[in-house]
């Protein structure tokens, strides 16, 4: 029987890279691609993957709230996050979240195979980093990850964070209600709840905790060239 | 008709999917492949590609400074960027440094078969996000 895999992030042209890589190995099948949390979460209550990979910067559904949902509505989804960093807090998030596999875009060439076939072998994976703090805090505290720098994401539920990304991402309240199927009145609710939880007067506060906590992400430019490059560099 | 490409990316998932859209197109080859801007000047001398793919931000040298250098070195090669800047500014940046095509990555497997074509032809190509694309010669 093939093992089959849902595919979620944002850009085609990175699920085709997935797909492509993927698909070299005999007896794995890609069964469905979504490109958003929302619609990884219907895909695979629908497909019933026997893995989802999902990407941490997603629009709408954020991977991390994406990997929450889908182990409450079902825990034996295993899921893979993909990411761009592997900073602390992302990783402890992933692992709060239920994440059985943690790999980073760049070296997802090397690793996602390897990481897919963890979990088809019923362990997980991690980069060398993830094993490094896991093991840091087991030794340092006793137990898997130090609490001692908890992320500031439980302070808000499920519901909230949700908000809290779709009007980071520039959504009124209206559209927000509009995407998750509630009165605008009960998404004004809500908002005013975010902004009195987190003692936040304004949306710019809303975006900077966002970005802060990974539930959007932004592209800088490039810095700027340390030194002029001319021909003598070639 | 045969169009010889060189990728330039530093996340290798991303040239993979890249490639196999390219591909597709009969007579188009993906001749080779960087992983940042100064390997992209050098592959571009040793390979001589009719286009190349470039993204914006990577380590080592950035797709804008491999841009200008490969004007230099290389005037007939056409570029076309392909990045996650979605931005008009960073669009005008890259079109000052040389570029014949900006196309953003979130866009690429709608827009990018029209922009390797156009460019490889002498034909500018440029979209952003919510714009319709705009050509010109």
């Amino acid at each position: 029987m093939k093992l089959r895999i849902l595919l979620a992030d944002d850009h085609e042209i990175v699920r085709r890279g997935l797909r492509s890589l993927l698909e070299k190995r005999e007896g794995w099948e890609v069964c469905g691609e979504a490109s958003d949390g929302r619609e990884a979460i219907e895909k695979a209550l629908e497909l019933k993957p026997d893995v989802v990979i999902v990407d941490i910067g997603m629009p709408n559904l954020n991977g991390l709230d994406t990997t929450r949902q889908l182990l409450q509505l079902d825990p034996h989804f295993k899921v893979i996050v993909l990411t761009i960093t592997d900073s602390d807090q992302v990783i402890r998030e992933a692992l709060d979240a239920g994440a059985r596999g943690f790999v980073l875009k760049s070296d997802a060439a090397r690793d996602l195979v390897a990481a897919v076939e963890a979990l088809q072998n019923k362990r997980m994976f991690f980069t060398p980093r993830v094993n490094d703090l896991v093991l840091a805090g087991f030794l340092e505290k006793g137990h898997a990850v130090s609490r001692t720098e908890a992320p500031k994401l439980p302070t808000l539920t499920a519901r909230e964070r949700e908000i809290t990304q779709l009007l980071a991402e520039g959504n009124s309240s209206k559209e927000v209600a509009c995407l998750l199927n509630l009165s605008t009145k009960t998404v004004e609710t809500h908002r005013s709840n975010i902004m009195r939880k987190l003692s936040f007067h304004s949306i710019r506060d809303l975006v900077v905790y966002a970005i802060k906590n990974n539930l959007i992400q932004i592209e800088l430019p490039p810095p700027p060239p340390k030194a002029p490059v001319g021909p003598a560099a070639l | 008709m045969t169009i010889r490409i060189l990728l330039v990316d530093d996340h290798p998932i991303v040239r993979q999917g890249l490639k196999t859209l390219l591909e597709g197109r009969s007579g188009w080859e993906v001749i080779g492949e960087a992983s940042d801007g100064a390997e992209a000047v050098e592959k571009a001398k040793e390979l001589n590609p009719d286009v190349m793919v470039l993204d914006v931000t990577m380590p080592r040298m950035n797709g804008l400074e491999a841009c200008r250098v490969l004007r230099r070195q290389a005037p007939r090669l056409e570029i076309l960027f392909v990045t996650q800047h979605d931005s008009p500014q960073m669009m005008r940046e890259a079109m000052d440094a040389g570029a014949r095509g900006y196309v953003v990555k979130s866009n690429a497997a709608r827009d990018l078969l029209a922009a390797v074509e156009a460019v490889s032809q002498h034909r500018v190509f440029t979209a952003l996000n919510g714009r319709e694309a705009t050509g010109s010669n």
